[in-house]
């Protein structure tokens, strides 16, 4: 020993062993000897030593235990409260609380946490991480991970005295013995690894400063967006151009026998205005091709059946005579439905057959003014051979449907069932023009009086108003 | 300190009364480190060279799909209606599956005492550690937009103001492949550490010294250590094992709590965790019988490791194909059309070509181990074990697709047409795996040597009980 070295912390005495069974039986003598601050450093497990040392056994399984059982509490706890409590789900008409579905999640975190107790205590117990140990000062210790046992004794113990335990483990056969000495490597951090430490953890924090302004701070810029999601919706308007087709329409028809929700909530009588039971038993053929037509949507049939009504018009007993139209209209006759009647027939009758109905819409007037000479005046609506009792609601139905002679069907701008209202309003406006008063009921009497008197106030207004323009316009030209 | 092995090279001969060794050849415990040692410390080989490009160019591909996934969206894929989980799960499912051998070698072998696992474990545990890696990859990008995953873990958001749904399957997947990931980590890198401490210990760079020493934590071999070390290692063996078997478990939920025809089983459990060891091992295989010889382990993983392992492949390989025919006969029992249909589909339907391939190389190639001679035959071995691989990508292929592709409502039938991008996520998830996987060869010890030392001294001590004593005692 130098005399340096005499200076330094002696911690303990170690001899170096080449076999697993002399380290056993050196181990046995040192403990026989009544040492017990002693240690063995092997290469892998002993079997044995922790008998030949001494070493109790260790409390590292209850750690698990607790570890695991707050598993099990936390997953319980934390199931219940998220999905039976805090935020409740309906699952399968379960209750709240279903243990059998939580068991999987609750398995999961009592291995998960007893794996932790078992991994973080096993570290915990052994003192580690510790990166300084007066062991590694001696080179020949580097073998204690691969293929030499070292016993030690610890020089604090109580029966520790040098000489003695160096002649004790002689004794044991070990061919080295050493004092295990301080470590004097110089014990301080060099400065420029806390530098570099020190400025690691300043810059990690930056993101989140950053994160945690953001969240406190209102800002007047609009919100950055990294990912899109959907707050940007590329939807198109109708009409509008796409690439995404080849036709670059972005308007879409159905998909060719699909049914779109809504539709075909209404039988074959109200999609054709016929009677079609009664249809069966005259023209069984006719039935089939109208399946074919509207509820198959078999465009071939259509256009037979079109074909078919056309020919069969020029006709004298024209089919439209001989068909078993639908008598009453299928819809509850109410006064939302009149309303809405009354809005689709201003919309697409009332150009040709104008508001009342007596054919002389702006279509027409114009037609009339410039003499067109293949017009075809719009029919007045208050002809007898229109009245429900000649004329069915079914009937008329399939006139504004598919058309008559020079008239075109609307059933393709006209929904099915606005076409149905605009029916029953045609037959309210046909009442209207020769009802009385008294079929008015005695509540909304006052109110349609009312009415009246305003639509006579405003037609005088208009009329005083027309007069006076004419006036004005006779002095200028005068 | 040398032990003589009477029976030559051979240790796959069964003597009665003896172990069959499992350290060939005079080899001492400082053998073992140098052997173990030298793979990491010696200058890579062009072998390794050349394939870690390889890998790390695919990782790079997968990097780069992803990334396409991400901005363009999961459109790229070939998942359309009705088969919206596409490859994507298959992929996810096969990899979890992979994973499993490693923590059933190191847990399940442990605790039934299976020394020979001693050899191989670490290996197959960076491969389960690496094959989650992968599974976990899959899932994370299907969710669609992948960069709100975070949403599946419960944790209170102002954004949503709810809480994930815990009777969901999905949801048990995660907690499970999540906890199943860590406690293979800890598993693995706490059975490292010993190891870590050799190379530690052997480092002539101070560097190198200085990072192998952090990473070990300060391993000094205290025996006191090393007692709490076994118990910690024993209990976590305890627990990996039913996680183990909880994890496939809890993967088939996925498919068995669902209603689809052909999932909706109660086999499912059963049957994914045969089907996962079964594969993890053939993985294990593909991967070992070639890195035994090229990292010269020969004597420390024997034929008779291999030949173990070849059993465990037969007798996997033959509860997976029982459980091909349950499915089948309960069908046919169950009286449910859409279930007998979904399985006749399965097999005579569209994706015929996928059910008769998955068969013949799960249940028909494993078979032929049942032969001393292919068990002991490392080529026959791989080429096996690829076999393996293969068919159980198409167990996972036929089960996801074939079943989503047609179920109760024929208008929406379509047939899965995988795209470009499909391809490469596959290829390149392989690509990450080899990509660890050599690093792990180059960078931590590949063998636990600590074990192996430790059944070398069991073996010693054998020698001694079984009138070997006179040579132990020359040996000494
Ligand atoms: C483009 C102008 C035009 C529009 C718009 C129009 N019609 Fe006509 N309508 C006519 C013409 C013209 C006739 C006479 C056809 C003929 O006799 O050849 C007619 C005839 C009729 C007839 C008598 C059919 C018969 O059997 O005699 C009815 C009823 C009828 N239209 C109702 C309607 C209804 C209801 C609407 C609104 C959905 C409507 N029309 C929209 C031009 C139009």
């Amino acid at each position: 020993m130098s005399e340096t070295k005499i200076e330094t912390t002696v911690h303990g005495m170690m001899a170096e062993f080449t076999t697993v069974d002399s380290l056993l039986s050196a181990c046995r003598r040192i403990r026989d000897a009544g040492y017990t601050k002693t240690d063995a450093y092997t290469p892998f497990p002993v079997h044995g030593i922790d008998k030949a040392l001494g070493i109790k056994p260790t409390a590292l399984p209850w750690i698990c235990l607790i570890a695991g059982a707050t598993g099990t509490c936390i997953a319980l706890v934390m199931q219940i409260w998220m999905n039976s409590i805090d935020y409740k789900y309906i699952i399968s008409g379960k209750p709240y609380i279903s243990l059998p579905a939580f068991i999987p999640v609750a398995f999961e975190l009592t291995i998960l946490l007893a794996s932790f107790g078992a991994f973080f205590g096993m570290w915990a117990l052994n003192g580690l991480p510790k990166f300084s140990n007066p062991m590694f000062t001696d080179p020949r210790f580097d073998r204690a991970t691969d293929d030499r046992f070292f016993l030690y004794v610890d020089a604090s113990d109580e029966r520790y005295d040098p000489s003695g335990v160096r002649n004790l483990l002689a004794d044991t056969g070990s061919d080295y013995i050493n004092e295990v000495v301080e470590d004097d490597s110089p014990k301080e951090v060099p400065k420029p690894v806390f530098l570099i430490w020190g400025l690691a953890v300043a810059a990690s924090l930056v993101p989140l400063i950053c994160i945690l302004t953001m969240r406190v701070t209102n800002s007047s810029k609009p919100r950055f967006h990294v990912f899109f999601d959907m707050d940007f919706s590329p939807s198109k308007d109708a009409q509008q151009v796409t690439s995404l087709f080849a036709d670059n329409r972005a308007m879409r028809s159905d998909v060719p026998g699909t049914v779109a929700r809504g539709q075909m909530e209404e039988s074959l009588d109200m999609l054709t205005g016929i009677d079609v039971e009664a249809l069966t038993m005259s023209d069984p053929p006719r039935v089939q091709r109208l399946v074919r037509a509207y509820m198959l949507a078999d465009d071939e049939a259509k256009a037979e059946e079109k074909e078919a009504v056309e020919a069969a018009e020029a006709a004298p007993a024209s089919v439209m005579d001989t068909t078993p139209w639908v008598e009453k209209n299928p819809l509850t006759v109410d006064a939302e439905l009149l309303a809405q009647g009354r809005q689709q027939f201003e919309i697409y009758c009332s150009v040709c057959h104008g508001m009342d109905g007596y054919g002389n819409g702006l279509v027409a007037r114009r037609a009339q003014s410039i003499n067109a000479p293949t017009w075809v005046p719009p029919a007045s609506m208050h002809q007898e051979t229109l009245y429900a009792d000649k004329y069915p609601d079914g009937k008329l139905f399939s006139t504004i449907s598919n058309g008559i002679r020079k008239m075109p069907g609307y059933a393709g701008q006209i929904k099915l069932k606005d076409r149905w209202a605009i029916v029953a309003y045609v037959r309210a406006l046909q009442k209207s023009q020769n009802a009385s008063m008294d079929l008015v009921p005695e509540s909304e009497k006052a109110a349609v009086e009312a009415a009246v008197a305003d639509v006579k106030a405003e037609l005088k207004r208009q009329a005083e108003e027309a007069e006076k323009a004419a006036a004005a316009r006779k002095q200028t030209q005068s | 300190m040398s032990l003589a092995i009477p029976n030559g090279l051979d240790n796959t001969v069964e003597r009665p009364g003896e172990r069959a060794p499992l350290v060939l050849g005079e080899t001492t415990y400082h053998d073992i480190t140098e052997a173990v040692c030298k793979v990491a410390e010696r200058p890579p080989s062009k072998g390794w060279i050349g394939g870690f490009l390889v890998a790390f160019a695919l990782l790079q591909m997968l990097g780069l799909l992803i990334v396409y996934l991400i901005y363009t969206g999961v459109g790229v894929w070939g998942n359309r209606a009705p088969i919206f989980w596409g490859w994507p799960i298959v992929n996810f499912v096969f990899w979890v599956g992979i994973g499993h051998a490693g923590t059933l070698i190191s847990a399940i072998l442990f605790l039934f005492r299976q020394e020979w696992r001693t050899s191989i474990n670490r290996a197959a545990e960076a491969m389960t550690i690496f094959a989650v890696a992968c599974a976990g990859t899959f899932p994370g990008i299907h969710v669609g937009r992948a960069w709100l995953a975070f949403w599946l873990a419960p944790y209170p958001s102002l954004n949503l103001w709810m809480w994930p749904q815990f009777r969901s399957p999905l949801l048990w997947d995660v907690f499970a492949v999540s906890t199943y990931g860590t406690v293979s980590l800890l598993f693995w890198y706490m059975g490292m550490v010993p190891d870590l401490a050799t190379f530690r210990d052997r480092s002539k760079n101070k560097y190198r010294r200085m990072a192998y020493g952090i990473l070990c934590l300060g391993w000094s071999g205290s025996s006191r250590h090393w007692m709490r070390y076994e118990k910690a290692y024993a209990i976590l063996a305890a627990l990996a094992a039913p996680l183990v078997l909880s994890v496939h478990t809890i993967v088939s939920f996925d498919f068995a709590v669902s209603q689809v025809p052909g999932w909706h089983t109660t086999i499912f459990p059963p049957y994914f965790v045969a089907g996962a060891i079964f594969s993890g091992f053939a993985m294990v295989l593909t991967l070992m019988v070639p890195a035994r010889k090229m990292l010269n382990l020969e004597k420390l993983i024997t034929i008779r490791h291999l030949e173990n392992m070849c059993k465990i492949i037969l007798a996997t390989g033959s509860i997976v194909g029982l459980a091909y025919g349950t499915e089948f006969f309960i069908a046919w029992y169950g009286q449910v059309p859409a279930e007998q249909f979904a399985f006749l589909n399965r097999a005579f339907g569209p994706y015929a070509w996928a059910y008769w391939t998955m068969v013949s190389c799960n249940v028909i190639s494993p078979q032929i181990f049942w032969f001393k001679k292919a068990r002991t035959t490392p080529w026959i071995i791989v080429v096996v074990s690829i076999f393996v691989n293969i068919g159980m990508w198409f167990e996972r292929f036929v089960i996801v697709i074939s079943s989503l592709s047609r179920d109760y409502l024929p208008s929406a039938w379509a047939y899965f047409t995988p795209t470009w991008v499909d391809w490469g996520m596959l290829i390149g998830s392989f690509g990450l795996f080899f990509t660890l996987f050599l690093l792990f060869c180059r960078t931590l010890p590949v063998i636990n040597m600590a074990e192996v030392k430790a059944t070398l001294a069991k073996q010693e001590h054998m020698a001694h009980l079984h009138g070997h004593g006179e040579e132990a005692a020359e040996g000494h």
